[in-house]
């Protein structure tokens, strides 16, 4: 079965080499120059994927993640250019899985879609449990992780922190959706937690904690687990 | 300096004078009368006259004689207790007293009236000469109301009012005045010219009208009182005090647009060597980008794979290179704009370094920067996006410009934390230090491409931080450029859940 992405896209160009490249790489493309038009293609035939672009004609894709929130897991990648960092953060909190900053290139799309894919139905399925990476491992139910082949000792927080990028590993998480579901709801305007905490993190197991392999920042968004 | 009392209350005062100094001229000419003659009690009177004319008004003076010669006739000149004259001769003196102690007094008076004109001439010409030069010191026209307000209360005595106007209607802004107050004003202004009593226009109203400045430029008007048609020369010195008055707001005036044309000026010609440097900077890589591109479309089964590669290549980076200008001229916009507002947070110096250095590392594949963040730095208040554009111009440019090693590091110190990047290029002349902050400040960059605006981003990101960036250089051995961001905010409390 092919899968299927909705390009939500208004410059030709862009909405062209997307289509071709993802074809070229066997998906079926859809594209839509605005988000109602977006809106009656989700209706009509629900794609796998949706690639979405702020900054449409018709609005800022808010109530478009809302919309297939309400009914579906489809993956959303936001598509964003750098000074749209509100909006992003927006949508991403409203349920988007990922974005992309413009100009970026067919590589990094690629890469975001099969990551966007792989966690599709985990919301039903059973979650990941083990993450594997170079020389790190962990493995949730076993409360676990390993560097090297050595046990790293993890504070409860630490582990509960490191287990809520895990379940996302390879997407972004931003700061708010990590505080919320760490520290609780109250906790969301304290940003200095994941720094002081990141940083305790990094140091039991990253190589070279000022230039990490797994921790990744997403800079004023959020952070990301390496999985490739 | 003409402040009288209640004209009532001072004539009364003055006759009394006039009585006591007669009363006393007589008990001082009844106590010496065993050891005197007539002729030396004649004196005595004639002494008060004198003194009577010297402090008071003609008239009171006038009475003063006549008394005088009344109260020797009727205390001492025989038949004494009568105002019967004996002898022609007692009679000529009399008379003859009379006449000098009015003469007396007329001249006395007269010099008293010339000494007090000079006296208030002098203030005068003091204050216009004091007024001059506070005014010449005077940045705004707020001053120059204060000066002339308490300018025209010192020589006046009031209720005065001064309104500064550039037009009539402005004058409605006026606040805290009587209606025909502001009437007078708006005559006078309209007018160009003094109204008031002995002006010849409108000489019923109780003030002084005038305006500052003259028919071209009027800045405001005047309201003076006592107005009185006798005193020209009280009218001319308040014409005086709103001439200087207008004089100095002219020259405010003046001052403004001169440095507004000069302000215009500089942005003008910078825009244009922006535009120019810019447009240079755009263009380079573009032909770059078209080149490379063309030459694909027309020669592509000529070109082996070796040289598609390389044309390939040169399109992806110069069109990075399009992007990292795109951004740096929006952000350097961007942080120009008036309303600015930076998303500042918590943030980790060692996180922001990681992630431009994962960005960096596809254009660094000589591992040529070697990065050392100890541990436990103090968080920075900052914008983080900003802050990594800021560490990432400064490494673009290390490797764009240099050979070998760069240094990153991070030192955190009592007050401030710094962030250094040490490059071992070609250094630069102290000359062009302060320079290549500039935005464009060169106009010839050919062949050099865009460092400078990445410099100026740097720069301006720095200070919108209340930081700083400094720069170290030697030609022949390299450049350090420094960022030192202030810790001025208390750390947060680290106490976790």
């Amino acid at each position: 079965m092919t899968l299927r992405v909705l390009v939500v896209e208004d410059d030709r160009e862009i909405r062209t080499l997307m289509q071709s490249s993802l074809s070229v790489e066997g998906f079926e493309v859809q594209t839509a120059v605005t988000l109602s038009e977006a809106m009656a293609l989700l209706r009509h035939s629900p794609p796998d994927v949706i690639v979405l672009d702020l900054g449409l004609p018709d609005g800022d894709g808010l109530q478009l993640v809302r919309e297939v929130r309400r009914q579906q897991s489809v993956p959303i990648i936001v598509v964003s250019a750098r000074h749209q960092e509100a909006q992003k953060i927006e949508l991403l909190d409203a349920g988007a899985d990922d974005y992309l900053t413009k100009p970026f290139s067919v590589g990094e799309l690629l890469a975001r879609i099969r990551v966007a894919l792989r966690h599709r139905g985990t919301a039903l399925a059973a979650a990941v449990t083990v993450h594997e990476l170079d020389d790190l491992r962990i493995d949730l139910a076993a409360h676990a992780v390993q560097r090297a082949g050595a046990p790293v000792h993890l504070t409860p927080t630490e582990f509960k922190l490191l287990a809520r990028l895990v379940r996302s590993a390879g997407r972004v998480v931003t700061h708010r959706q990590l505080l919320a579901d760490v520290w609780g709801p109250e906790y969301t305007e304290h940003t200095h937690y994941l720094r002081l905490y990141m940083g305790q993190l990094r140091a039991k197991i990253e190589r070279d904690p000022a230039e990490p392999r797994h921790l990744l920042t997403e800079t004023g968004v959020g952070y990301r687990l390496a999985s490739d | 300096m003409d402040r009288s009392k209640t004209p009532t209350i001072s004539s009364l005062r003055h006759w009394g004078i006039v009585i006591g100094l007669l009363s006393l001229a007589t008990i001082v000419g009844l106590l010496l009368e065993p050891y005197v003659s007539l002729t030396s009690q004649a004196m005595i009177y004639v002494l008060v006259v004198v003194l009577a004319a010297y402090k008071l008004e003609w008239i009171e003076s006038a009475v003063c004689a006549v008394g005088a010669v009344t109260a020797l006739n009727f205390f001492f000149v025989p038949p004494r207790w009568t105002f019967e004259v004996e002898s022609q001769e007692h009679f000529i003196a009399l008379t003859t007293m009379l006449v000098v102690a009015l003469v007396i007094s007329r001249l006395a008076s007269g010099l008293r009236r010339e000494t007090e004109v000079a006296r208030l001439n002098e203030q005068r010409a003091r204050q216009l000469q004091a007024l001059a030069t506070e005014l010449s010191s005077v940045t705004t026209p707020q001053q120059v109301q204060t000066l002339g307000r308490s300018a025209l209360d010192a020589a006046f005595a009031g209720p005065n009012a001064l309104v500064l106007a550039d037009s009539i209607e402005g004058l409605a802004r006026a606040e805290g005045l009587a209606p025909a107050v502001l009437d007078g004003m708006r005559c006078c202004m309209k007018e160009s010219a003094v109204l008031g009593p002995g002006t010849g226009r409108w000489p019923g109203l109780d003030a002084w009208y005038l305006p500052l400045g003259g028919r071209e430029q009027v800045s405001g008007a005047a309201c003076v009182r006592p107005a009185l048609a006798a005193d020209e020369e009280g009218r001319e010195h308040a014409q005086a005090l709103c001439a200087l008055l207008a004089q100095a707001l002219w020259r405010l005036r003046l001052t403004t647009s001169m440095l507004a044309a000069q302000g215009e000026a500089q942005r003008q010609q910078l825009q244009s060597t922006f535009l120019a440097a810019i447009s240079h900077d755009l263009r380079t890589p573009l032909a770059a980008i078209v080149g490379a591109a063309s030459a694909l479309q027309t020669q592509h089964e000529k070109l082996g794979p070796t040289e598609q590669k390389r044309l390939l290549d040169s399109i992806a980076s110069e069109a990075s290179y399009l992007n990292a200008i795109t951004e740096n001229t929006l952000q350097l916009v961007r942080l120009a704009s008036p309303g600015l507002v930076l998303r500042r947070d918590w943030e980790s110096m060692e996180e922001i370094v990681g992630a431009v250095l994962a960005r960096m590392r596809p254009h660094d594949p000589d591992h040529r920067i070697r990065a050392s963040v100890p541990e436990g730095l103090p968080l920075v208040k900052g914008d983080p996006v900003l802050l990594s554009q800021l560490v990432g111009n400064l490494l673009d440019n290390a490797l764009k410009h240099g050979e070998g090693t760069i240094d990153l590091t991070v030192s955190a110190q009592p007050q401030q934390i710094q962030l250094c990047v040490a490059d071992h290029g070609p250094g630069i002349a102290p000359a062009e230090q302060e320079d290549i902050f500039k935005p464009y400040a060169r106009g010839d960059r050919s062949g050099r491409r865009g460092a400078g605006l990445g410099l100026a981003v740097c720069r301006a990101i720095a200070q919108a931080h209340g930081g700083r960036l400094t720069l170290q250089s030697r030609v022949g051995e390299g450049s350090v450029f420094c960022l030192v961001l202030p810790l001025d905010v208390p750390q947060p409390v680290p106490e976790l859940p």
